[in-house]
């Protein structure tokens, strides 16, 4: 087992991509606690399961394809039986930093629109935009074609386009900001 | 997008994602209490085989359809190859492993015990492989014993043994049924045999007559077919005692008359006279000697019991002997032939190839599922 990866050094990456996976988690969960439980239990599979990751794979797909399985778990067993959490408090943990009200309500939108998304565009969206995964990665972390990752980046993206949260509004209040973050 | 680029997308959601504080020690609290509690099990080298990523699987993949389509394809193609070689396809298959005898078989042993009656005995046997059944029903209507029709009986048996056997094995086969004749007390009445080559895709058969005593008629047959894989026992018994002791009684009568008809030409002195008597003298000696052939014949026939066996080597089947072709005519044939030959040959592996993709196919997408399945049980 010569091409396993050291298991010091796993531990630094896995520490290193800890806040990454729950803010990843969080996008694709749509909530914090959430987020945090599946990257506890994806960081306990991860270690478990670390001989599958040789020293000569990408270490940053193989963690999200852990994280972006536990969310499938999660997703398919145990949230669609309980009260979802309200998104409004996520929200008002938003508001509560230092960020001005417009970020906050294009925030708002954004997470209104990405909600909206069945999970499957939802988990290519966020492994896309937000961990900043190539396609390719993406294809390892979902254990999808590439092809396939391309395809659902077309569809989410146009789904996205005509949201209605994130359609231009008359009074100016989407555009102005855009033109602000612009 | 036509409301912000997926410039905007990436920043909107990198706000809404880091729109919270995470622990810096979580991460230390997890893998900690990852190494020390047990969570360490290693798994097999299967398992950390098939979670490799990309190229692996594949070839693990490639590797697992290609030993199925073999291990499917191979067997049912390899099951068709002696069909093949025949050229007959289901008949001779079904010719080789299931037959059907049917004929009247005299109760042998008892007639050679010296039982006079009258013993009839039908049945119907059927062979399937080496082994063999019978199913018999026996009448004895004369059981009056010896105050029968003669002193003794009179059967006239013969038989016929269909026999395929081996290549190497037919010389040997030959000899070793000229044996049991001679052994018997009997002999070979007719051989005729011709003998096949591999080169020339020919195959060897013969048919041989063997006479043996009557009393013997059973232990021949019975020897005979296990010479070989017996394809066909037919053996007939025909009790031919009413008829020899007709014959015997008109010999005798005609012999009654001839003598007195001696006896008249001795008395008789005109040249007429012994001319009347003289023609009739003739004409019952004449049937006398046809009768007394008949006799010989008879008697022939029921001291000897004639066995017909076929030697055929298996895999072969009757043909017409094709009559010799040259030039034109023969290019056309083989010509034919080969192409019935192809197309059978498409046929016969079509089968067997579809049975093997569609057993493929659904082991393929059943694996595809596992593999799904196996991959978010152990991930997530």
């Amino acid at each position: 087992m010569s091409d396993l990866v050291d298991v010091a050094e796993l531990r630094t990456w896995l520490e290193e991509g800890y806040a990454s996976s729950v803010r990843t988690a969080y996008l694709i969960l749509g909530n914090r606690l959430d987020a945090e439980d599946a990257v506890q239990e994806s960081f306990l599979r991860a270690w478990k399961f670390r001989e599958s990751l040789s020293s000569d794979s990408s270490f940053k797909p193989w963690l999200y394809r852990v994280v972006v399985n536990t969310c499938n778990s999660k997703l398919r067993k145990e949230i669609p039986h309980r009260d979802r959490r309200s998104q409004d408090d996520e929200l008002a943990g938003i508001a509560s930093i230092d960020d001005p009200m417009g970020r906050v309500a294009l925030s708002n939108d954004v997470m209104t629109a990405l909600k909206d998304l069945p999970t499957h565009l939802r988990i290519v969206i966020v492994l896309r935009y937000y961990a900043d995964l190539s396609e390719r990665d993406i294809a390892t972390a979902i254990g999808r074609q590439p092809g396939t990752v391309k395809s659902r980046l077309s569809d989410a993206r146009a789904r996205l386009a005509a949201h209605p949260a994130l359609q231009f509004d008359p009074s100016g209040d989407t555009h102005d900001r855009q033109e602000r973050h612009s | 997008m036509t409301m912000f680029d997926e410039e905007v997308l990436r920043v909107a959601l990198a706000q809404a994602a880091n729109g919270f504080s995470v622990s810096t020690t979580q991460p230390d609290r997890i893998l900690e209490h990852a190494s020390t509690s047990g969570v360490t099990e290693r798994m097999g080298r299967i398992d950390a085989l098939l979670l490799h990523f990309g190229r692996t699987r594949s070839i693990v993949m490639s590797l697992a359809a290609s030993v199925l389509v073999v291990a499917v394809a191979v067997p049912l193609f390899l099951s068709e190859v002696p069909s093949a070689t025949s050229g007959s396809g289901v008949a001779a298959a079904a010719a080789q492993k299931k037959f059907v005898v049917h004929g009247e078989q005299a109760p042998i042993p008892k007639f050679s015990n010296g039982d006079q009656g009258l013993v009839t005995t039908t049945g119907t046997a059927f062979l399937r492989g080496d082994s063999i059944g019978t199913t018999t029903s026996e009448s004895s209507p004369g059981k009056t014993g010896k105050s029968g029709t003669s002193s003794s009986l009179r059967v006239e048996e013969v038989g016929t043994i269909d026999v395929t056997i081996g290549a190497r094995r037919f010389q040997t086969t030959l000899s070793q049924l000229t044996a049991f004749a001679s052994a018997d007390g009997g002999f070979v009445s007719s051989t005729h045999a011709t003998m096949g080559t591999k080169s020339k895709g020919t195959f060897s058969a013969a048919s041989i007559v063997l006479q043996v005593p009557e009393h013997r008629f059973a232990t021949l047959v019975d020897q005979v077919r296990h010479v070989g894989h017996a394809t066909s026992v037919y053996t007939s018994a025909d009790d031919v005692t009413g008829q020899y002791v007709d014959l015997q009684a008109r010999i005798s009568a005609l012999q009654v008359s001839r003598s007195q008809y001696l006896k008249i030409m001795t008395r008789t002195n005109s040249i007429n006279g012994i001319l009347a008597v003289q023609s009739q003298l003739n004409s019952i000696q004449s049937q006398i000697e046809q009768l007394q052939g008949q006799l010989n014949l008879l008697n022939s026939e029921t001291t000897y019991a004639t066995l017909s066996v076929a030697l055929s080597q298996s895999g072969a089947v009757h043909v017409a002997p094709p009559h010799a072709r040259n030039g034109f005519d023969k290019a056309w044939h083989d010509s034919i032939t080969g192409f019935v030959s192809g197309f059978e040959w498409l046929l016969r592996i079509a089968g067997p190839l579809l049975f093997a993709l569609i057993l493929v196919a659904l082991l393929a997408i059943l694996g595809r599922f596992g593999w799904r399945a196996g991959q978010r049980r152990r991930m997530s």
